[in-house]
């Protein structure tokens, strides 16, 4: 990166010379030439002192200095030239041609501008670690793995993520739940998890419904794993153990039919099957059995399902493979579910400290008998540095070792007093907060420290703190070579800790995050069932793992004519050739309409209400998270749509297009509402659909700059033909997310040029990365101003 | 193979260590056997305790406002389930919460209702990195009167608070997500999972560790949270300027905890109720309020804190109540354009959360409390920041106080107050009764008598 120097020294950013007083004259003939007749001809009539339409004067814009001295107007009537939003649909279009090279003279002089004028680098206040974070670290620092800031109270998040430095509070109540995660963390890497009383926990599905179709199916799931009848859900284990999974059948079974066959599945895999007899009358409601298995602690996806519902039933079923009964039909093969899941455990639990823990504590053999005094500041020291993820002063070390020996004065052994240490080290504001020097007074801008690096780049790369490789580079001042970062950058991507972008980035920006808690109007979508929702959200996980672990285009989050499916997801595509519960990467057919992130049913889902489609939501998330041209937030007593006569006499189209025709509305819904018809023919689940109600689905849509589509791919190919919208909105995002703080019309150069770096790289998702990691904003810390 | 009948066990504990002993949290000390904290509480006066309950989204306030005024009145529906408490309930009509209103700040009236209803303060419109509301008037109360009880107070929710984005055109969910506020930049987040909260409460007590060692970790504890008070004091003078609130941030819940723990060494230890652990956050909606209701209810009991806050929906929320008959999203609902179905629907939820709150005011009745029962000596204000939530109208809110207040409420009645009177006033009115000291909440203009 060129202006930043190596570690540690002042830094002399490459400042363009400013122009000179005849190019000067020249931009400014330019600026006379292309931009004010345009200006003059095709907005004043609107936007002159006298009519202020939108409160928006443009007279004091008229000439070439205002370019730089009214730059974040100049930037907005940039964007409103640039999305066809102005002039308004009723007024003549402007000359393409010409409105291009208004557009591109702008763009250039904003370039020229930023080029002259010393970085903007912009700052984030220091983090605390967020309960993600928080997680990883102390898994990475001592192999403790139960999560424990998961009983922290949930981050409050800014700018569409919860990494924000300026939003990371810190209530008492979350201090209070640092000394006692402190604590529990501490003791469980030194001497294994507390023993803990069995306790239970009941699943119970978010609804079910009596199914009392009498038809069989000769070809169906026969594991039962994507039938509605199974109950599916996640489960987090505290610790290794055996547990009780105790399976509960609700409803009736056909009588005559031999007894239901249940099984447990954990993570996709098959436990047991167990033999569940019909009661009298083929009641089964409150029948159940239990088994016990051991599993491992952390969250594991668990299913009860009903298997081979529809065989072995009486013969005048006419199901598959029926048994000798001759019962006449009577109660519906498929009137039970399962109804309850009851985990209970730990039974037999694991003792003692693990592995991994042993090796994070000791980087070796643990002791036997007595510690040395050098041995104990070794381990201490070691300790420390990697929580502070920066070298440690004597001091430090001297203190907490202080610790160790007054812990084992008091008769207590070795390990406890590591156990206190280690808990100071944790509540230690050192290790909560991501803390960054300032420059030396005076220095108005410097690089970041080698460990303060390496730092910024394992909490935005794997949420978690630098491993021993990166910690080994800051250590020996070898980060900021040339070609290091490149290396590290690739190398971390591929290690499956880069998961924590595909969650915590990927599920914010998609905001796929919200699934979990998303629910739908149960009578109406029935088979959006737990394991649905699971799907969904893998799917999406996958598809991003991908992109990232095969480096492949950013492009593919809009375009993709892949994704990765299992049976249920499959089948609710209308796919066909997808067996089983394992996700695979899938080739979409040419005549599905299905193709990148936005057809994705947890992306349509979560942009849905509970009840119906909104082609106002849908259209805000694409231009929030797709396009990078957010609206504005609504007036207040904006009324709904009457949700009873979408369908029925007039359908939401002519209801939105009323709304339109209120000015104060129309400026933004012309752009909003057209996307989001673009994706009706997907339901508010994601399902296929090609009616509402009684009407047929209209998914054709013309932009304000007059391009009309008509359906999902066509939708799709105009966001292909706009792809670098899309390119800055995702450099945008991610560098949001890079950085932790919102960012500022100042960065708006930094976004466009790490996006114009990315056509030459194919688009690669590391391309993207590594433009972000070599900005000014990533390398660099500037003084703030304290608040006033 | 066991064959139950019809019947399935909707909550299935292994029972935890029952009416055995436990500790708080933080604290080392041996409790006595619960009776005997009992018998030392009922020796004192009983303390009075606040509380005050937030449902979201506004109410149907044709179902909602009694008729006449004065004590002969008849209960509408949505307060009907209040019928077994009416002698102790007092429904009051005419306040507004001027400060949730636009005041050229534009859209977002969810989030100012959430955010101002306690506080009287007009939020600031912000997306995240400069919060400022006001002080709201449970910590006041936790503020003066809090370092009397283990917790100075109690922040409950029942609402996931895993949110993504802006919660309310441009509002950080900070403010809809807490009605309570330690300081106009400080919102408490609400605890919503009954285990944290029980654990939070009665502590999670390891047997196999001696009251000898007890006390050892519980000075070592004191030590390293002194030492990590140094170590943080230090740091505040090395980090930039515009950096140092964040650390000053942690400077003060530091020494908030050291006092805490001081202050739980001194009061009187809690004993473990003969109540089972929770497991978690049960998925019927019933269930966990209930659950989270009887531990507050709990809470009050063993006078482990005197100051509550319950969010049983937070503003804008989109919960859907199925299990009621309603399917439809709650916040899109309410905005009812006077539909005859849609008022029906929200009545229902109106009517179903009021039913929940009888729970609450049922045990509070059922539980002895020196001379009286809790309820007696207790003041719960239920209410929302928006009244027409299809126009988000900020006046005329619904409101009620339930409970004897020590003797200080007289219940069984409709009154209506005088045009714009601020509802803050009416919380200086009720921290007056506890002894708290405040001249001023928000927007008040004086104290309501009721």
């Amino acid at each position: 990166m060129s202006g930043i120097s190596g570690a540690n020294g002042a830094v002399a950013p490459a400042v363009q010379p400013k122009e000179t007083p005849s190019q000067l004259a020249v931009r400014e003939a330019e600026f006379a030439k292309i931009v004010q007749p345009f200006i003059a001809d095709t907005c004043m009539e609107c936007h002159d002192s006298g009519t202020r339409k939108g409160k928006l004067n443009l007279e004091p814009l008229s000439d070439f200095h205002s370019v730089e001295r009214d730059r974040p107007k100049w930037e907005a009537i940039y964007d409103k030239l640039r999305h066809g939003e102005m002039p308004p649909k009723e007024e003549a279009r402007p000359d393409a041609a010409q409105l291009r090279s208004v557009t591109k003279w702008l763009l250039g002089q904003f370039d020229r501008q930023d080029a002259a004028a010393p970085p903007y680098i912009g700052r984030a206040a220091p983090r605390r670690l967020n309960r993600s974070e928080y997680n990883n670290t102390v898994r990475d620092l001592l192999g403790v793995t139960f999560m424990p800031a998961d009983d922290f109270p949930p981050d409050n998040s800014g700018y569409g993520f919860d990494n924000n430095g300026d939003v990371l509070s810190l209530s008492p109540l979350l201090t209070e739940k640092y000394l006692k995660a402190a604590e529990k963390v501490a003791r469980t890497a030194v001497f294994g998890v507390q023993p803990m009383k069995p306790t239970s926990y009941t699943h119970q599905p978010w609804y079910i419904d009596f199914d009392t179709t009498k038809a069989v199916k000769q070809v169906y799931d026969e594991t039962g794993l994507s039938l509605p009848y199974a109950l599916h859900v996640m489960h987090r284990f505290p610790v290794d153990g055996d547990y009780d999974l105790t399976g509960f059948v609700r409803g009736f079974k056909p009588v005559g039919a031999d007894p239901s066959r249940v099984a447990f599945w954990i993570d996709g895999k098959q436990i047991q099957e167990v033999s569940v007899p019909i009661g009298p009358g083929g009641e089964m409601n409150g029948l159940h059995d239990t088994i016990r298995t051991r599993v491992s602690a952390g969250d594991h996806w668990m299913a009860v399902s009903l298997v081979k519902i529809y065989e072995r039933l009486p013969v005048a079923y006419g199901a598959p493979n029926p048994n000798e009964s001759t019962q006449r039909v009577g109660k519906s093969p498929t009137e039970h579910f399962i109804n309850n899941l009851i985990v209970t455990g730990p039974f037999d639990q694991k003792k003692g400290p693990t592995p991994e823990s042993l090796q994070k504590l000791y980087r070796g053999a643990p002791p036997v008998g007595k510690v040395s005094p050098a041995r104990a500041r070794e381990i201490v020291s070691d300790l420390a540095h990697r929580a502070y993820r920066r070298p440690v002063s004597k001091e430090e070390v001297d203190s907490l070792v202080k610790l160790v020996d007054r812990v084992q004065q008091d008769g207590e052994s070795f390990e406890e007093g590591l156990a206190l240490t280690l808990t100071r080290i944790l509540i230690s504001p050192n290790f909560l907060f991501r803390i960054e020097k300032d420059p030396p007074a005076g220095v108005p801008v410097a690089a970041l420290s080698q460990h303060e690096l390496a730092t910024r780049l394992s909490y935005f790369l794997w949420s978690s703190m630098p491993d021993d490789e990166l910690l080994r580079l800051a250590n020996d001042k070898k980060l900021e070579q040339p070609g290091v970062i490149d290396t590290q950058v690739r190398r971390m991507l591929k290690d499956p800790k880069a998961f924590a972008l595909v969650e915590n980035f990927g599920g914010q920006w998609l905001q796929f995050r919200a699934l979990e808690s998303h629910t739908v109007e149960r009578k109406a979508f029935q088979h959006f069932t737990e394991y649905t929702k699971m799907s969904m959200q893998r799917e999406t996980e996958k598809f991003i793992e991908h992109i990232i672990r095969e480096d492949r285009s950013v492009l593919d989050f809009v375009e993709a004519d892949y994704t990765f499916l299992n049976q249920r997801l499959a089948e609710y595509y209308g796919i066909p050739g997808v067996e089983g519960t394992d996700f695979r990467k899938v080739t979409l057919p040419a005549e599905t309409s299905r193709r990148g992130v936005l057809t994705h049913a947890s992306v349509l889902t979560v942009s849905s209400y509970s009840n119906r489609t909104s082609p106002v939501l849908r259209g805000k998330f694409i231009l929030e998270n797709i396009l990078n041209s957010a609206p504005p937030p609504p007036p207040g007593d904006v009324p709904s749509l009457e949700d009873k006569e979408i369908g029925s006499t007039k359908t939401m189209r002519e209801q939105l297009e009323a709304h339109r025709a209120q000015p104060v509305c129309a400026s933004c819904h012309v752009r909003m509402d057209p996307l989001g018809f673009g994706l009706e023919n997907f339901d508010a689940v994601g399902r296929w659909r090609e009616v509402i109600g009684k009407l047929p689905v209209d998914s054709s849509g013309e932009l304000p700059d007059g391009r009309t589509f008509n359906g999902p791919l066509e939708l799709t190919s105009i966001i292909k033909t706009d792809k670098m919208d899309f390119v800055e909105c995702i450099s945008d995002k991610l560098l949001t997310y890079a950085l932790g703080r919102g960012l500022t019309p100042s960065d708006r150069s930094a976004v466009r040029k790490i996006s114009a770096q990315l056509p030459a790289a194919e688009y690669r998702f590391s391309s993207l990365v590594l433009g972000i990691v070599n900005t000014p904003q990533f390398r660099l810390r500037a003084p703030a101003v304290p608040k006033t | 193979m066991i064959i139950t009948g019809k019947h399935i066990p909707r909550r299935h504990f292994i029972r935890g260590l029952g009416a055995a002993i436990a500790l708080p949290m933080l604290d080392s000390m041996t409790p006595p056997a619960f009776s005997q904290a009992a018998k030392t509480a009922a020796r004192k006066a009983p303390p009075l305790r606040m509380s005050y309950f937030y449902v979201p989204n506004g109410i149907v306030m044709s179902n909602w406002t009694p008729a006449a005024e004065g004590a002969d009145f008849e209960l509408p529906s949505i307060l009907k389930p209040l019928a077994p408490f009416r002698d102790q309930s007092t429904i009051i009509s005419g306040l507004i919460n001027h400060q949730a209103n636009a005041l050229g700040d534009g859209g977002g009236d969810h989030a100012r209702a959430g955010a101002s209803f306690l506080t009287g303060s007009h939020p600031k419109k912000t997306g995240g990195t400069d919060l400022f509301a006001g002080i709201s008037a449970d910590q006041i109360a936790a503020e003066q009167i809090g370092q009397t009880t283990r917790l100075p107070s109690l922040e409950l929710g029942l609402d996931d608070n895993r949110v993504v984005g802006h919660c309310d055109s441009g509002y950080s969910c900070a403010y809809t997500n807490s009605i309570a506020w330690r300081g106009p930049s400080t919102p408490l987040p609400p605890e919503t999972n009954p285990r944290l909260l029980f654990e939070r409460l009665f502590g999670d007590f390891d047997p196999s560790v001696s009251a000898e060692t007890r006390a050892r970790r519980a000075n070592y504890r004191k030590s390293i949270l002194d030492s990590t008070r140094e170590e943080t004091n230090r740091l505040l003078g090395q980090v930039g300027p515009a950096d140092r609130h964040k650390i000053d941030e942690y400077l003060t819940t530091i020494r908030d905890l050291e006092k805490r723990i001081e202050q739980a060494d001194a009061s009187q230890p809690v004993a473990m109720p003969d109540f089972d652990k929770p497991s978690g956050i049960p998925s019927d909606f019933s269930e966990h309020a209930r659950l989270m209701y009887d531990l507050q209810v709990l809470a009050f009991q063993a006078d482990i804190t005197r100051v509550a806050t319950m969010v049983v929906g937070r503003e804008g929320s989109v919960r859907t109540y199925e299990q009621i008959g309603v399917a439809d999203p709650h916040h899109p609902l309410s905005h009812h354009q006077n539909r005859a179905e849609s008022l029906e629907k929200l009545t229902k939820i109106n009517t179903y959360h009021m039913e929940l709150f009888a729970h609450f005011l049922n045990r509070l009745r059922t539980t002895k409390d020196g001379d009286g029962t809790l309820l007696d000596h207790s003041m719960i204000v239920y209410g929302c920041g928006i009244s027409d939530s299809n126009r988000h109208t900020h006046e005329n809110l619904p409101v009620l106080v339930a409970g004897g207040g020590n003797g200080t409420l007289k219940g069984g009645r409709h009154v209506r107050v005088a045009e714009n009177t601020p509802i803050t006033n009416l919380y200086l009115g009720l921290l007056d009764r506890m002894d708290v000291r405040a001249e001023k909440l928000g927007d008040s203009t004086g104290k309501l008598e009721i």
